[in-house]
């Protein structure tokens, strides 16, 4: 268990910034989530706090500990690779006891500590073979393994699952959930799937550009999110965005009549955001805004409507699997004025978040 | 319009198949017959060696003989030089190799002061001759007076830049980044990871280096003749060239031709062998189940 401290991180690479200026503390077994887009700098911030590349600037601190200087032996982390980076000509067990051999453990504590963790992860068959007699799946659990025998402060997961194909992966989401729970461990998680993020994360940092968009509850985010770019990052599908203008103390969206504004800490409205979830059809020629139905996907559970509005993007909408809009139809769109985003120029949000 | 290729059974497939076949066979002739004729000349007295058909086995098989003859000639100084030859190989080749790994490792996965100049520099020494040096490393080695020493052989032959840029590129693909990176968060130290982890998996590389360095020494003619002067040094090209003068220069020589045949197919065997030991080695798929690629 540790604590994690990033104080005023930056990294560039050469002449570009990657992460500029990040302040995060992660608690004691807390599972923290960096998502955000390709190129944000999840990864490059997770092998930053692991010691596999120097800071620019800023402090990183372990237990109140100063490891900025300090390489990833010193640390006492364990990392977990999207590529799995299991010694290829070792067997299963000498990939998990390579870290404890290094650490001159005696060999019968190592031998025992394997075993153990083996049963954990269900490998007790495969301890003798090699990587490449394992299937995919086995092979994460080995990464995984080789992490947990070590008993390290923290765990660093680099997209660990993103190799895997959808079904399993959905399998080792839950196993890494249990572990957590089991372990109590620190966990900080890198992933740009934010399904991954919400279903495992306390806490999830988003990233964008090198820098913290967000950070908060995975409920927090999805109900008040800062700014334009967390509302569209988190949830899927994604936020619906119209553009709006704050006129005689209401919002009117997309030229449309306006609703009463509630409660903002700015009147620059540009944008109004609204959940697919938080949207119904109802009959022509009533709701806020009206449309032509393009698409419906029939997913089961769900059916998703695809409303061509004239002057903003295709509104999505979720109806109930037995809703009988159709192809073509004409529709209005009724929103629930509660769970209206507003977002100003710059994207930031205008919606006091509670306790804000 | 779809994109159809030659299928086995087309005639125009079976057409260039078979003159690419005859063109790879005047090829394999072109290369075999400088060997066979070294086979056959081994196997015949100095006076067949003139007197009969050159590309073919003369009735009076005195293979036995050469070699009786070969390995006791100036009290068997041959074996010595053959000797010599493997020393200086074996040394040379596990040596060059060895520096191979550690440069082309170093290059592929260490970021440090002046790489670019200095893997430009190893470029640039691909294309110098060993034999330009031969004279600088002379007055170089005879300053500190290693001149007709085994040393003035191995140390020159150490230096292998072709090798070091073969390990890079090998490194580069072979040997992830995350597979290193795994090493140092498991605790270990780099010298730890190369030998435990990194070395293992650039044992292909390895053993192509190690294989063309030793050839390359075994081979080498010049390097030898210029620095080493007495003949109890000599590895075998050296000794076997200065018979075969011998032998043109018609002092006594008659004999010799016959025993230079035979020294010349006695010096290529080990190479021969070499190869099909090591070839085991070349495995591909080492490093496969490892990281996904
Ligand atoms: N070693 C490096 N040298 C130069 N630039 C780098 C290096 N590593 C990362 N970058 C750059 O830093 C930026 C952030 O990279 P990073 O790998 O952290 O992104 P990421 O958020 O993990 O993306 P992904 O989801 O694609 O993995 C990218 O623009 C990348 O090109
Ligand atoms: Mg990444």
């Amino acid at each position: 268990m540790a604590v994690i401290e990033l104080k005023g991180v930056e990294k560039s690479f050469g002449s570009v910034k990657v992460i500029r200026g990040v302040d995060l503390k992660v608690e004691h077994g807390e599972f923290v989530v960096f998502v955000g887009p390709s190129g944000s700098g999840k990864s490059t911030l997770l092998r930053l706090v692991a010691g596999l590349e120097e800071t620019s600037g800023g402090t990183i601190l372990i237990d109140g500990r100063d490891v900025t200087n300090l390489g990833p032996a010193e640390r006492e982390l364990a990392m977990v690779f999207q590529s799995y980076a299991l010694y290829p000509h070792k067997t299963i067990r000498g990939n998990m006891s390579f870290g404890l051999e290094v650490a001159g453990f005696p060999k019968d504590e190592i031998r025992q500590r394997v075993d153990e963790v083996a049963r954990l992860l269900q490998l007790s068959d495969y301890l003798e073979r090699k990587p490449r007699e394992l299937s995919g799946g086995q092979r994460q659990r080995v990464a995984i393994g080789r992490a947990i025998v070590r008993e390290p402060v923290a765990f660093m997961f680099d997209e660990p699952l993103s190799n895997l194909d959808a079904g399993l992966r959905v399998d080792m989401r839950i196993e890494i959930t249990k572990l957590h729970q089991r372990l109590g461990a620190t966990m900080i998680y890198v992933t740009h799937d934010q399904v991954e993020a919400m279903t495992l994360a306390d806490r999830i940092v988003v990233l964008d550009k090198g820098i913290i968009q967000q950070t908060g509850s995975p409920l927090e985010l999805y109900e008040h999110p800062a700014n334009l770019f967390v509302a569209q990052f988190i949830g899927s599908p994604k936020m619906n965005v119209l553009p709006a203008a704050f006129k005689d103390g209401r919002i009117s969206i997309n030229g449309g009549v306006g609703i009463e504004a509630g409660k903002m800490t700015g009147t620059d409205v540009a944008n109004v955001g609204i959940r697919p979830d938080d949207i119904e059809i109802s009959p022509d020629g009533t709701g806020l805004i009206h449309g032509k139905v393009d698409v419906v996907e029939r997913l089961g559970s769900d059916t998703f409507a695809y409303v061509a509005v004239p002057g903003a993007h295709a509104v999505t909408v979720r109806a109930p699997r037995d809703s009988a809009v159709a192809i073509g139809q004409d529709v209005g769109l009724t929103f629930r004025p509660e769970r209206l985003q507003v977002f100003a120029a710059d994207g930031a949000s205008l919606r006091p978040r509670p306790g804000v | 319009m779809a994109i159809v290729s030659k299928t086995a059974n087309s005639a125009s497939f079976r057409n260039s198949r078979r003159w690419l076949t005859v063109a790879l066979a005047l090829y394999f002739i072109y290369t075999f017959i400088p060997i066979f004729y070294v086979i056959v000349s081994s196997t015949k007295s100095n006076a067949d060696l003139f007197g009969t058909f050159g590309l073919w086995f003369s009735g009076d098989f005195h293979f036995w003989q050469n070699l009786q003859d070969l390995f006791t000639y100036q009290d068997g100084i041959f074996s010595r030089w053959l000797l010599n030859t493997i020393l200086y190989s074996v040394v040379s080749g596990v040596g060059a190799a060895l520096f191979a790994t550690f440069a082309g490792y170093a290059f592929s996965k260490f970021e440090f002061v002046g790489k670019k100049l200095s893997f430009a520099l190893v470029l640039g020494a691909v294309m110098i001759p060993q034999t330009a040096l031969v004279i600088p490393i002379f007055l170089l080695l005879s300053k500190v007076g290693l001149v007709n020493t085994p040393w003035a052989v191995i140390l020159p032959s150490l230096v292998f830049p072709p090798g070091v840029f073969l390990m890079k590129v090998y490194a580069d693909d072979a040997l992830s980044n995350e597979l290193i990176e795994a090493g140092r968060v498991d605790g270990a130290g780099e010298v730890h990871i190369f030998f435990n982890i990194a070395f293992r998996l650039l044992t292909p590389g390895f053993a192509t280096v190690l294989i063309l360095a030793f050839v390359a020494t075994w081979n080498n003619y010049f390097l030898p003749l210029v620095l080493l002067n007495s003949s109890d040094n000599f590895p075998v090209t050296v000794g076997l060239s200065q018979w075969y003068a011998l032998a043109t220069s018609g002092s006594g020589g008659a004999v010799l031709f016959s025993i230079v045949m035979a020294g010349s197919l006695v010096s290529i065997v080990p190479v021969i062998a070499a190869f099909l030991i090591m070839q085991r080695y070349w495995q591909g798929g080492l490093g496969a189940g490892g990281v996904k690629a």
